[in-house]
């Protein structure tokens, strides 16, 4: 495989380095990442999704692109419904609308917090249910679920819990109003009325984090954050119910896809047409799972605030714990696009990917209108973590994308040879980090050097134009399922 | 060896190479992996559950059979501590599992989902069934 460079940041995979390619590919990659994307074959699957039917444009990815099931991890892929563009639940993965959120305070760490920070985690390990399995903070009925799965943060919000700031500054306020509950399989539906408010287990967090560098001093201050602030950020999915809903409708597409005639050069890549039926139950369905998401991060976020309140004396309110921003990394949207000079509505997929819109874009709050959407990149625990904004310029590269984290560099058995976990809990305790995992063990599963420099992802995003680096926070507070 | 498994881990992924004298022997040993990955093998005795699957071919056969372990380890938060497959039939199967409720976290990679990302079953004439899946971890 001879991948072209473009430019400095970009690089092309030509139509015809797989059979059946429609578009090209295009990653976005330094020579290094790059380097590494070809070796681990994660390039080859960027060109298998260029492939499929209706893919506009190019089949994108993103410089933190590692090795996928079927998608590769980082990759975005745009089709259209009007030339029989399908779409594909591998593409969007089984953790639908996992994502991040940012949740700043007024607190400064070495004022206020430092002195605390070890009852700080405990109480917020205590507070915040996490691992496998796992009964969440809020446990519903099954009627409750199919109005949650309508609503998203708007339930938890009618039962008292968060604050309609949580709503305005979530991704589409909280809400995916396509939402279609009843093509949600009751299966599904019982794996989630257990766990809202449950962070998960894997590379699922929550830390608390310094304000360590502002890089853009007019965005920070509009987003309310200051050098040496503390915030929280926190990583977590649609748990049973999106991983449950992905399986349906693979094991659905992978059933129909041969009387629609379309083949894919992996099954994971199952997918039918827009128009399909399956295709429409998939998408709501898929918009009900991101309700779920959201109303999960949501209602741990009461934990976050219920913690801080036991911590520091003071009401949530009066910490100003607010949220910056919370975006997915795993979903597919019907979004307007200039395809080909003409304005289109195409399906999106990010997969490992994030949606980072421009200044001025119509969807984002009215207070980030002039900066851009704001895009959190966490690292992996114990190394700096990024906020970034979308640029315009994005809009004409990547769908308005950018990268969604570091990326596996090494395998989970690899990183626990390097070190125990209980070892690197010591040494993340000596950099003065202060630590609780419920399986302390794999920690080392998740150690930062099992993953790729995030630095150097956040600055091939800037280097390339998908986005821009705002400020970037250390972490003080490891708290992992 | 006539029947077992290997667990397979790059990077980011992990999956399973699984084989038996027969698809049932070669399912069974599928389980075991997961479990295994799962950090959820155990002793008996335990409560036994039924497990039935259905798919149009056996390669999907072996992704909806361990999607239902994997049901009933998170929804009842249980380890195996048995894994009988009955009968693999053309479209689906007939099994047990016998769980223990696991004490405290396992110590094991969480999976989401096993997917159909190169997914290959292979039986011989004689029966020798060969089992290889990935998962989303």
């Amino acid at each position: 495989m001879e991948p072209e460079r473009l430019e400095p940041f970009v690089w092309r995979i030509p139509v015809g380095t797989v059979d059946g390619m429609r578009v090209p590919g295009i990653v976005f990659a330094s020579d290094q990442l790059m380097g590494k994307a070809v070796a681990d074959r994660a390039v080859l699957q960027v060109a298998n999704v260029a492939t499929l039917p209706g893919i506009v444009d190019a089949s994108y990815a993103m410089p933190d692109i590692h090795w996928g099931y079927g998608f590769p991890i980082g990759g975005v892929a745009a089709t259209d419904p009007e030339t029989d563009g399908v779409v594909s639940p591998g593409g969007v993965g089984f953790d639908i609308a996992c994502g991040v959120r940012l949740i700043r305070s007024d607190l400064e760490w070495e004022r206020d917090a430092k002195g605390v920070i070890e009852e700080l985690v405990h109480t917020l390990a205590a507070r915040v249910p996490r691992g496998v399995g796992t009964k969440g903070r809020m446990r519903l009925s099954r009627e409750e679920m199919r109005t949650l799965l309508a609503q998203g943060v708007r339930f938890p919000l009618s039962k008292g819990v968060g604050t309609d700031a949580d709503a305005e500054f979530c991704e589409d306020r909280g809400t995916l109003a396509d939402a279609r509950p009843e093509h949600v399989s009751d299966r599904a539906v019982e794996r989630g009325m257990s766990q809202l408010g449950s962070l998960g287990a894997g590379n699922h967090f929550l830390e608390v984090q310094v304000v360590d560098e502002v890089r853009d001093a007019r965005a920070a201050n509009v987003m309310g954050m200051f050098e040496g602030q503390v915030c929280v950020m926190l990583h977590s999915g649609s748990r049973g119910l999106g991983h449950q809903v992905c399986t349906d409708f693979v094991k659905v597409m992978d059933r129909e896809m041969p009387k629609a005639g379309i083949e894919v050069p992996d099954r994971q890549l199952a997918c039918l047409p827009l128009q399909h039926e399956q295709a429409q139950r998939y998408l709501g369905a898929m918009a009900a799972a991101a309700n779920f998401a959201r109303a999960n991060r949501h209602v741990l976020t009461d934990g976050v605030r219920e913690s801080f309140e036991h911590v520091f004396g003071r009401s949530a309110s009066d910490l100003h714990l607010e949220l910056v921003y919370d975006v997915a990394h795993n979903l597919a949207k019907l979004e307007d696009h200039q395809v080909d000079g003409r304005t289109r509505t195409v399906c999106v997929h990010r997969k490992g990917a994030t949606r980072a819109f421009g200044p001025g874009h119509p969807e984002l709050p009215a207070a980030y209108r002039d900066i851009g959407q704001p895009v959190t990149i966490p690292g992996s625990m114990g190394s700096a973590s990024y906020v970034l904004v979308g640029t315009a310029e994005a809009a004409g590269r990547s769908f308005s994308s950018t990268c969604h984290g570091a990326g596996r560099a090494m395998s989970r058995t690899q990183a626990k040879k390097v070190m125990s976990g209980p070892a690197l809990a010591d040494t993340l305790r000596e950099q003065g980090i202060a630590v609780a995992a419920s399986q302390p063990r794999l920690l080392a599963e998740e150690a930062p050097y099992a993953y790729k420099d995030v630095s150097e992802v956040v600055s091939v995003c800037e280097g390339a134009g998908l986005s821009r680096v705002v400020a970037r926070l250390r972490p003080v507070g490891v708290v992992k399922g | 060896m006539d029947a077992g498994y290997e667990i397979l881990e790059h990077t980011a992924d992990v999956g399973l190479r699984a084989w038996g004298s027969s698809p049932e022997a070669a399912f069974e040993q599928a389980g075991w992996a997961l479990a295994e990955i799962l950090g959820a093998m155990t002793e008996g005795p335990g409560q036994v559950r039924r497990v039935r699957a259905q798919a149009d071919d056996m390669a999907a056969l072996a992704v909806a059979f361990l999607d239902e372990l994997l049901f009933v380890h998170e929804s009842e938060e249980a380890a195996f501590a048995a894994i009988t497959v009955s009968r693999v039939g053309a479209r689906d199967l007939d099994g047990e599992v016998e769980v223990v409720p696991l004490s405290g976290e396992p110590e094991g990679t969480a999976v989401k989902a096993a997917t159909y990302h190169q997914l290959r079953v292979a039986t011989e004439p004689g029966g020798h069934t060969e089992v290889t899946v990935f998962l989303d971890v």
